[in-house]
């Protein structure tokens, strides 16, 4: 049972991933903020890639059947005889089947990018700081009272320059 | 390591100096900025008016008529379609191949493709003469018998420019949003509330940056074909027409190059000035100016052997019209043109082979414009050259622009101009994010600058 949220700063990158595993080590379950895309960060808080990649990969498997269907439905729909070609000439249509399979993964990976990030989120974040935006990288704890003492003492012990904590 | 803080000096920047040199930039304009505004607004509004008396008297007020029925129009939509490109190749190929010049350059570039296909699509409807049907191009089921034919390379358009201006706007939104917030968390009064919700509520949080990271690589992905394709395409709204001097099998990869080329220029263009004005040169130094010259250099070189296998195929193949097209190309009334053509894209480029010119922010701005007109004409001289003097000589017949035409074309750039100069006020003309994950390539870059000062 968590009853108080830690929320310490750290001026770099490194720092902050030693933190994040020294957490996890402790069977914390620490969460993190950083100024800019961290893959150290993100290796040491998950195993698995984004699932974003697999909605993208079904957007566009379904642009390129769908730049299938539009294509060859209607022609055949509105059957045009131009000078004795197929109804259904597919090299052409390869190139409307290629921009809606990348116009449809594209929306694909944006829009589930939006829904696995929870965007556009209008309440505060808790333990967010506007410096998490500019040139610190922070490091979200929640942990028990109890253990309150022992966590603040680990985060000092790794470099946090400012730690807060507030009750849940 | 990404360290956040050190010694600050101009030689080693930090997170801190990167965030206050980009959001100096975002400070209100002054008044010489708004008469810049205003001054752009001007040929916009005169080209608005001049096209609205075309619409009402037809397409009349322009100089198309039998055999050069395109021609300022097709030839700005082609212009514009290849500024585009360089964008996508420095912001999406470039970061692929994780190059890494392109982080302080790519914002800029990303800008100037969504502004220049968002000008690049006003072209095929301001050349229509009902311009309210340009609808009809959308394969929808209608009453009317009508229906795209989507073996025509015009449908082909339809479908490559609109997707790639949607990927481009999509690809610049993401890579805005925690750019944005960091101006949010720095801002006051309207301009917070209008970050705010640019932002969309961003925190930077390790969940979402696992997520972006994911879709920004995917899109990147996704663009570089669709950049790759959608200049093709454009090619062959030529390539694909019985025309001499337009049925060409090289035109894909040629006009690819020449779009890169003619859009890597355009950087230049636009970025040496706000570099200056702005006074950015701690951010965009020498090293990138020279990594975007090494660019132009090798795309012109490109364009260059284009020209010349292209003239070499008009010659091995013998064809009588293709001959006589390409003598009225090289020799013609019009052969100026094709001569300034050869002298902007093929000589000038290769003073860059002279490393100080590559750095030399003046002098890379002149062969950027030399670039720029020397692309324009390329594409004025394969379109309206090649329907000039067609298959039948009787019909030969070459063109001159309108008034209409000209102020139109003129007013197209100040449009341009006018959206990206908007945009660099109001929004993150830098990627502060990209330029921190690269920010020891920039310290590297500056220390490289001050040792050859010194």
């Amino acid at each position: 049972m968590s009853d108080v949220r830690m929320v310490a700063s750290f001026p770099d990158e490194e720092q902050c991933v030693h933190m994040i595993e020294r957490l996890r080590e402790a069977r914390l379950r620490p969460k993190a903020f950083s100024p800019i895309p961290s893959e150290k960060i993100r290796e040491a808080l998950y195993e698995q890639p984004s699932r974003v990649r697999a909605w993208v990969l079904g957007g566009g498997i379904f642009g390129a059947l769908s730049g299938f269907a539009i294509t060859i439905g209607t022609s055949y729909e509105w059957n045009l005889n131009a000078g004795g070609k197929p109804i259904d000439s597919l090299p052409p249509y390869l190139i409307i089947v290629f921009e809606l399979m990348i116009l449809c993964g594209g929306l694909a990976g944006l829009l589930s990018f939006f829904f696995y990030s929870r965007l556009p989120v209008l309440d505060p974040t808790p333990g967010y700081s506007e410096h998490f935006s500019s040139n610190r990288f922070g490091v979200v704890v929640d942990c028990a009272d109890t253990e309150s003492s022992r966590i603040e003492a680990l985060l000092r012990e790794g470099g946090a320059e400012e730690i807060t904590s507030e009750p849940l | 390591m990404a360290a956040a803080v050190s010694t600050t000096t101009a030689q080693a920047p930090t997170f801190a100096d990167i965030d206050r040199e980009v959001r100096r930039v975002l400070n209100p304009g002054g008044l010489q900025y708004w008469a810049w505004i205003c001054f752009c607004l001007f040929f916009v509004l005169i080209a608005g008016a001049l096209w609205t008396n075309q619409v009402y008297e037809g397409l009349g007020v322009t100089h198309l008529t039998q055999p050069t029925m395109w021609a300022v129009y097709i030839t700005n939509f082609v212009f514009w379609v290849g500024i585009a490109h360089s964008g996508t190749l420095i912001s999406a190929i470039l970061y692929l191949f994780r190059t890494r010049w392109r982080t302080a350059v790519y914002r800029l570039a990303e800008t100037m493709t969504v502004f220049a296909v968002l000008t690049a699509g006003l072209f095929p409807i301001i050349h229509l003469g009902r311009p309210w049907f340009f609808y009809w191009l959308a394969p929808y089921p209608n009453e009317r018998s009508l229906q795209p034919d989507f073996r025509s390379p015009l449908v082909w358009d339809f479908f490559a420019i609109s997707t790639y201006l949607t990927i481009s706007s999509l690809f610049l939104f993401m890579g805005l949003i925690p750019d944005v917030a960091n101006a949010r968390d720095a801002a006051k009064g309207w301009r917070k509330t209008f970050y705010s919700i640019m932002s969309m509520g961003w925190r930077g949080t390790d969940r979402q940056w696992r997520h972006f990271s994911m879709a920004y690589l995917l899109l990147a992905g996704f663009a570089t074909p669709l950049v790759l394709s959608v200049h093709s395409v454009v090619s062959w709204d030529f390539a694909m027409a019985q025309l001499p001097g337009w049925h060409s099998t090289i035109f894909a990869p040629y006009f690819v190059a020449g779009a890169i080329f003619s859009g890597v220029a355009m950087v230049l263009t636009l970025l040496i000035p706000i570099r200056k004005i702005m006074g950015l040169e701690d951010l965009i130094t020498p090293w990138h100016l020279d990594n975007l010259a090494k660019v132009i250099l090798l795309t012109s070189l490109i364009v260059s052997y284009s020209y010349i296998c292209e003239s070499f195929m008009v010659w091995y193949s013998q064809d009588a019209i293709e001959l006589a097209t390409f003598h009225q190309r090289y020799w013609g009334p019009q052969g100026y043109l094709f001569w300034m053509m050869v002298a902007c894209n093929c000589v000038i480029p290769l003073l860059l082979f002279v490393p100080r010119i590559r750095i030399s922010a003046v002098w890379l701005f002149i062969i950027s414009l030399f670039v720029n007109v020397g692309m324009w004409l390329e594409r004025f001289v394969i379109i309206e050259g090649s329907l000039a003097t067609n298959t039948e000589p009787s019909q030969w017949r070459f063109y001159h622009p309108s008034v209409t035409e000209i102020f139109i074309t003129v007013g197209s750039f100040a449009w341009f101009l006018m959206l990206f100069s908007l945009f660099a006020r109001f929004l993150p003309i830098i990627s502060m994010t990209e330029l921190k994950e690269g920010i020891q390539w920039l310290r590297e870059a500056l220390r490289d600058n001050y040792r050859r000062a010194a």
